[in-house]
């Protein structure tokens, strides 16, 4: 119940923005405010209440939906799925607050599509049955489309169309692989779309899923799908795109959450529902049992390198994120303990950490109308505590210890060594050319002399504080005990070790 | 008592730093934290001094679980043995003094407050780096303490040389680290853990590691190093500690001097015990060449600094090469009186430069507030020259001293004593000790070895110890000595205040022999074992069997298991070396006479040179023209970093960026046009039939939300809701088929 009030709250939300006047802009923002911040009192609770020691699916609904396909209303949390929640939770508030002062046209809409947004979200973290997880996908999709493309930067429309074709094309093979693997479910009738009946079937001696070429092309449809969306190189190039044009806090939902999305999707259901598949691709084996480790670390070296070559600051960061979530696809292929835990922290971290900078380029680029990193110089003196907060955001992001992005990166490349050492040494190269391209940043932007064109740039204000301070405080805090994110998955990490193994 | 002594000394530090933190997020500061966080230092100082009763005489690190997964757990904590009790006296020592001179240094400077908190922040970090007990925490602090030089060398952002010497530093650093994390994850695969002591900890299992994987562990040996090499400086990514210099002179001292570039010595002691014959060799090597080339880069440099930067990364290498040739005991020791005389002589030369800005500030403003001005000062004098990065600063160029040791009499006799210290003069300073150990444990190892790589590193070391004593002097002479070269600096003038000579007159005293104390006693420091380090085959002392035999005899007798652990400690791992600072041995004595005729010889050229010109050094550079351009021009490492690696960088990241622009772009255009282009054609057959109600429908609700939608609508969007739609009734489809 509590997580369906969670995933449907913002959609009321929605209905009530929807029947407010379009003059009254202040409340329209205030209720969805409230629309947001009900989620997040309710993810605090969930935090609470959240039961650390097993590994099975907690506060679940499964009420028959569409009874003529066996498909449920299926919902519940695990150790993984939490931690998203929880993400997509704080966030939603926090894009709110960003979107306070800059959304200059239409907030009416603007706000009812971002609520629509939060709902998909949300609902995606815990669908359990197939089909809803990929109606919640979709769900996603929309919104979206329309805020990038109503309330992006000058390209904003090539931008959308660009997003919205790749994820479509993407979801179109997983609809096909989700469709095969319902029609090898079981005989007629008995067909099911519930995930984790699928684990099992998947692991059973004998069934129709258990069947390794059978896994292998499944594996593959869901993986372009999520793919697209993590995104792993070639599949990358909306990112970029996207995020030059989007609004400060759709960028920050874009990298926080919907990246997310994507590696969510390999863990729930690449690796748990085909691990005959997942050996196939990261075994160690030849070239397709190296493939999907090899796609991190290009992911990693690629996005590190074309991030370097950047002059946009937010064409930089989306381009680091491409190089950071490498990480997460390194540390799932490694399918051991510190690789996943790693993967995963890398996620939940990124989030924070991707949402700080894009927020960051945001209360630059509403002063300064551009993001052209070379267009600055000295910022540091007139706006110290802006300089204060990015700096720790680069630091954070770049995996300086002490601060969350470290643990996650680290621990993935501990995990991946164990399988994939050559592979692993190279992507540490991404650990180098991380560091370049964000000092290198933080000096054409922040040190030398003032550029004279900024002598009364005025400082970050307290509204913009606010968004970052949570942000700020999560990264030093998982930074310094990441137990406190371990905690949460760690039964479900080993219990997931345990499917992969068996098989 | 230990627990909470050590968390104390770390709290406190970081305490002062956070308060900063938290009033920062308002763009204000606490005007008392110079106060605050020389206070809380002292505190750590007192605790320091507290720790050494509490030290165990068989020492067990004290953990929690930092990261527990289902399989493995890292843990954190902290290890207390002598020498850890000894780096955080001298951290904290040294820390609490450069507190107090930059009170007097910075005075005025618009951030001085920030000045103070990166100075704990520092301090925090480099304190958790020494009491860490297992790798992860080592490198944490490792990290963190890059990051406060990154800030402090990088304090005076303004100047571009600044900002583009503490990136330069913190990449530098960083490759470095990406060799020791690659080390660490050769490590942990291996041993599923972290941790260095204790039974499950890295040391114990290495010690069964079995021959066949001799070349395995000297990889990961020399990988842990590659950190050490980055942040102390060797060979071949010293090139940013010079730079370094552009901090301010107590950050120089602090941390480019004695603390965090020792922090490499310190990590390379602390491996020791999983140290091979192959990788100690090349540690030893790396350390020789380092205090070779370094020494001969720092001969012909006129600024002041740097003179001392390229001093300490000679001395860096010294303490490497001491570890690498077995003497643990000499490297650290050296390391501490190093972190001493060094200290002095960069606090002395802040002193000096303190002077020639005053000097500017009489001149161009009225007294009070001179300070601040001195700052300001700099700054524009840097924007002026320092194009060039090689352009020395007025104030810190030795070639407008001289005379100077009337005018402030303090810093020339305490300068003086940290010279003599570093140059070795025998007897009553501390280096002439610890730098002899060092030769003394090179020549034992080659002897007892019969080892011509040794026999080659001490002739190394030998020499750069000459060029040490002959550039140290160099640098006293032209300060100090002879007339004024230039009149109108040298008039202005004067002794520094109190806060700042006082920390002086204190590191003074520590350069004579009195920290040497805790090395004498002979129990106090022990080198831990090396289980994988055996003399090689030729040597003439102790072969193994023999080594074996008198073990067994000696246990068969019941003698207790530590006689026969020291007494195989002393034959395999040249603790003959350990014992050099004692005075025993003919390796040592050879080396003591040796290295007091190489001290002699370069301090007295350096008189015929620079006090008595008798000869020219001018004459002398133009006779050895190509050398002379060798070393002005640093072994031309820079031009290669710059010019080769940096450029190459630069250039894929472009090249890669445009590959992703043009090609990977553009086949997803292509794609995108062509796929658009069929579904148009698709969309013209089953449109009207199938979903023109429903895309229209969906359409028209879009429209009344979004108001402005129809501006994109370019007939797009309908395409990819039909897809959408059109997926759905495909399952149906299916669905009813089945």
């Amino acid at each position: 119940m509590l997580l369906s009030l969670m995933i449907f709250i913002p959609l009321l939300g929605m209905i009530a923005v929807l029947l407010l006047p379009r003059e009254s802009e202040e409340l329209i923002k205030r209720v969805t405010l409230l629309f947001t911040l009900i989620p997040l009192a309710l993810a605090v609770a969930l935090f609470i209440s959240y039961d650390r020691s097993t590994a099975g699916t907690q506060y679940v609904v499964n009420v028959p939906w569409i009874q003529a396909f066996n498909i449920q209303y299926h919902i519940g949390i695990d150790g993984l799925s939490v931690t998203l929640l929880l993400l997509t939770a704080l966030l939603g508030p926090i894009c709110v607050i960003a979107s306070w002062r800059n959304i200059e046209k239409g907030i009416k809409a603007y706000m009812a599509l971002f609520l629509l947004l939060e709902t998909g979200m949300l609902g995606f973290f815990v669908a359990l049955d197939l089909f809803l997880f990929y109606v919640f996908f979709e769900l996603t999709l929309l919104p979206m489309y329309f805020l990038i493309g109503i309330w992006g930067g000058p390209r904003r429309e090539y931008a959308a169309i660009k997003f919205f074709l790749y994820t479509l094309f993407g979801s179109v093979l997983m609809l096909v692989a989700m469709i095969a693997v319902y029609l090898n479910s079981g005989a007629p009738g008995a067909r099911t779309f519930d995930i984790p009946t699928l684990i099992t079937l998947a692991s059973t001696e004998g069934h129709a899923l258990h069947n390794l070429n059978f896994q292998i092309w499944v594996f593959l449809g869901f993986f372009v799908g999520f793919a697209v969306k993590v995104p792993i190189f070639p599949f990358h190039t909306w990112l970029p795109d996207a995020h030059v044009e989007a609004p400060t806090a759709i960028s920050v939902i874009l990298a926080g959450i919907l990246l997310k999305m994507g590696t969510y999707g390999l863990v729930r259901v690449n690796m748990a529902m085909f691990p005959q598949g997942l050996d196939f691709f990261c075994n160690g084996m030849g070239f397709w049992g190296n493939s999907l480790a090899l796609l991190g670390f290009i992911n990693i070296v690629y996005g590190s390198f074309c991030a370097l070559a950047q002059t946009d600051f937010k064409k930089l960061v989306a381009y680091s994120s491409i190089g950071h979530m490498g990480f997460v696809i390194l540390g799932l292929s490694a399918r051991n303990d510190s690789g996943i835990t790693g993967a995963i922290l890398q996620m939940f971290n990124h989030g924070v950490i991707s949402a700080m900078l894009f927020l960051l380029v945001g209360v630059l680029y509403d002063r300064a109308h551009h993001r052209e990193i070379n267009g600055f110089g000295g910022l540091g003196t007139k706006m110290p505590v802006y300089t204060g907060i990015t700096t720790l955001a680069f630091m954070a992001s770049l995996g300086l210890p002490g601060l969350s992005g470290f643990v996650g990166e680290a621990l993935s490349l501990l995990g991946a060594y164990d399988k994939f050492k050559l592979l692993t040494i190279l992507s540490t190269i991404g650990i180098v050319v991380g560091a370049a391209y964000f000092l290198w940043t933080l000096q054409r932007v922040f040190l030398g002399t003032l550029n004279p064109k900024y002598e009364d740039l005025p400082e970050i204000n307290g509204r913009e504080i606010l968004t970052l301070v949570p942000l700020g405080i999560l990264t030093i805090v998982l930074g310094v005990w990441p137990n406190f994110a371990i905690d949460m998955f760690r039964e479900s990490v080993t219990s997931l070790i345990g499917v992969l193994q068996v098989n | 008592m230990v627990v909470f002594l050590i968390s104390l000394i770390l709290l406190c530090p970081l305490a002062a730093f956070t308060v900063f933190g938290l009033l920062g997020l308002g763009n204000r500061s606490f005007q008392r934290q110079d106060y605050l966080s020389t206070a809380a230092m002292l505190i750590a100082l007192v605790c320091s001094f507290l720790l050494l009763g509490e030290i165990a005489p068989d020492p067990e690190p004290h953990t929690v679980n930092w990261i527990s997964l289902g399989g493995v757990t890292f843990s954190m904590g902290f290890y207390l043995d002598s020498v850890t009790a000894i780096m955080l006296i001298v951290v904290t020592l040294v820390s609490s003094l450069v507190h107090i001179f930059s009170m007097g240094y910075m005075h005025g400077d618009p951030r001085y407050p920030r000045f103070f908190a990166y100075l704990s922040l520092f301090s925090f970090s480099m304190l958790f780096l020494v009491v860490s007990d297992n790798l992860l925490g080592i490198y944490i602090g490792w990290e963190l303490v890059g990051l406060c030089s990154y800030l402090l060398i990088g304090f005076w952002f303004e100047k571009n040389s600044a900002a583009d010497a503490c990136k330069k530093a913190f990449l530098t650093t960083r490759v470095g680290d990406v060799g020791m994390f690659i080390g660490m994850m050769m490590l942990f695969t291996k041993f599923k853990t972290l941790s260095l002591y204790g039974e499950g900890g890295i040391f114990a299992l290495v010690a069964s590691l079995n021959t066949g994987d001799m070349v395995w562990l000297s990889i990961a040996g020399v990988l842990i190093f590659c950190g050490a090499i980055g942040k102390s400086a060797q060979v071949p990514l010293h090139t940013w500690l010079p730079d370094a210099m552009e901090g301010p002179t107590p950050v120089s001292a602090l941390i480019h001097a004695a603390t965090m570039v020792a922090a490499g010595v310190y990590l390379t002691a602390r491996m020791f015990p999983i140290l091979t014959e192959t990788s100690s060799l090349v540690i030893a090597y790396i350390g020789g060449i380092t205090a070779l080339i370094a020494a001969t880069i720092a001969i012909v440099r006129f600024d002041i600094k740097r003179v001392l930067a390229y001093s300490t990364i000679s001395q860096l290498g010294y303490m490497m090469l001491g570890i690498g040739a077995g003497s643990y005991v000499a490297g650290l020791f050296h390391l501490t009186t190093h972190a001493f005389f060094k200290a002095l002589l960069f606090l002395g030369s802040g002193s000096v430069i303190h002077a020639f800005h005053a000097m500017h500030a009489h001149a161009h403003d009225d007294e009070n507030d001179h300070a601040h001005d001195t700052h300001g000062h700099e700054h524009d004098d840097h924007a002026l020259v320092h194009d060039h990065g090689s352009e020395i600063p007025p104030d810190q160029d030795m070639r407008n001293m001289g005379g100077l040791r009337h005018k402030m009499p303090i810093t020339f006799v305490t300068m003086l004593i940290a010279t003599l210290s570093i140059s070795g003069v025998p007897f009553v300073f501390s280096g002439f000790w610890s730098k002899d150990a060092i030769l003394g444990g090179v020549l034992g190892r080659a002897m007892e070895w019969n080892s011509v790589h040794h026999y080659l590193l001490f002739g190394i070391a030998l020499c750069a110890a000459g060029i040490t004593a002959f550039y140290m002097f160099r640098l006293i002479f032209m300060t100090f000595f002879g007339e004024p070269r230039n009149q109108e600096m040298h008039d202005m003038a004067h002794e520094s205040p109190k806060s700042m000579t006082v920390p002086l007159l204190i590191l003074a005293v520590l350069s004579l022999p009195v920290v040497n104390i805790l090395w004498f006693n002979e129990n106090y420091v022990q080198p831990p074992e090396q289980p994988h380090l055996h003399a090689p085959q030729h040597a003439y002392a102790s072969p193994d069997s023999k080594m074996d035999e008198a073990r067994g005899t000696l246990s068969l007798f019941g003698v207790s298991e530590a006689v026969a652990a020291e007494e195989s400690g002393h034959d395999t791992h040249g603790a003959h070396a350990d014992d050099g600072h004692h005075g025993h041995g003919p390796a040592h004595t050879i080396a003591m006479v040796l290295s007091i005729c190489a001290a002699g010889l370069g301090i007295f050229l350096s008189w015929l040179f620079y006090h008595k010109r008798t000869l020219s050094a001018e004459s002398v550079a133009t006779t050895f023209r190509p050398l002379y351009n060798l070393f002005w021009h640093k072994y031309y490492f820079d031009e290669f970093y710059d010019g080769v690696l940096v450029a190459l960088t630069v250039w894929k990241a472009r090249l890669f960026a445009q590959f992703d622009g043009t090609v990977v772009d553009g086949i997803v255009n292509g794609v995108g046009k062509v796929t658009r282009d069929f579904l148009a054609v698709f969309i013209g057959v089953f449109d009207n039939r199938v979903v023109d109600g429903a895309v229209n429908r969906v359409a028209e609700v879009t429209w009344a939300i979004g108001g402005r939608v129809r501006r994109i609508q370019t007939g797009a969007i309908q395409t990819y809701l039909f897809v959408v739609i059109a997926g759905i009734v495909l399952l149906i489809l299916i669905f009813r088929a089945l």
